[in-house]
């Protein structure tokens, strides 16, 4: 049977690789993929946690993560498409003033 | 049997997130961060949450994910800019950051966890169940997850306007 510390690791080493890609990339949408892995690594502690405490409320906070990050993933890339539009590039870089 | 499959999923949760993260081509990060749900997926049914494994699969790979590719598809691929985006200057202070996350985790599970062992509960996330607190104890941050859901409806439609307009 596998144990609680054996998820609470997955998640972390899930985290760990999300951390390292949001600051490593320079990609807008790899920063906002590596933004989906953190939020992969927290559901699945949840999840783990709700399994091994017998509580169901872990699940329905996944339940409102999975929505909340489809609105941001949803804003998020038509900010992308605008900056593309705009800049014509997808770097971080390009976003150096605060008006455009 | 379910500790094979549990290493199994794992083993394929963290090469493809490596992916994600290290693979140059956009498409190639989007199609690994499939199998990063596909198999994340898999584990909660391993936990028996069968209804919010579901709506991962439903939510992240039928409808997140395939409008992530969508977008992908839009910008030109084939462009200098696009292929050549070099890494970041801050790429090793990045990585080690990552590794420092990683060991804070495991000696954080290491100090927690090591004298007891919890077993595990026989919960089972069936949709019956997930439902009725849903709909009861939990009505009031469901209802106010339509609104929010709206708000990103009027706030995609209003970039797309002024978009148009410029």
């Amino acid at each position: 049977m596998i144990r609680l510390r054996v998820y609470l690791l997955l998640s972390g080493i899930l985290f760990s690789i999300g951390v390292a890609g949001v600051t490593t990339s320079r990609n807008v949408l790899k920063i906002l993929l590596s933004l989906e892995l953190l939020l992969a690594a927290s559901n699945l502690s949840f999840v783990a946690f709700s399994r091994f405490n017998g509580d169901y409320t872990g699940q329905l906070i996944v339940f409102f993560v999975i929505l909340v990050a489809a609105a941001e993933v949803a804003i998020g890339l038509a900010i992308i498409v605008l900056m593309y539009r705009h800049f014509s590039t997808i770097q971080a870089d390009a976003l150096k003033d605060l008006k455009w | 049997m379910s500790s094979f499959f549990f290493y199994l999923f794992a083993t394929v949760l963290i090469f493809a997130s490596l992916a994600v993260v290290l693979a140059r081509n956009p498409l190639y990060n989007v199609l690994a961060l499939v199998v990063v749900i596909f198999s994340l997926a898999s584990l909660f049914m391993l936990l028996e949450a069968f209804f919010v494994g579901i709506i991962l699969l439903l939510v992240y790979a039928g409808a997140v994910l395939v409008f992530f590719l969508f977008v992908v598809m839009c910008l030109n691929l084939n462009a200098p800019t696009f292929t050549t985006i070099e890494q970041s200057r801050f790429r090793s202070l990045g990585w080690l950051m990552g590794l420092t996350f990683l060991t804070e985790f495991f000696l954080a599970v290491k100090s927690f966890l090591a004298a007891q062992a919890i077993e595990p509960s026989s919960i089972r996330g069936t949709i019956e169940i997930i439902g009725k607190i849903l709909f009861t104890d939990y009505l009031l941050p469901f209802e106010l997850t339509s609104l929010l859901l709206l708000i990103a409806v009027f706030g995609i439609v209003s970039l797309a306007k002024g978009a148009l307009k410029t």
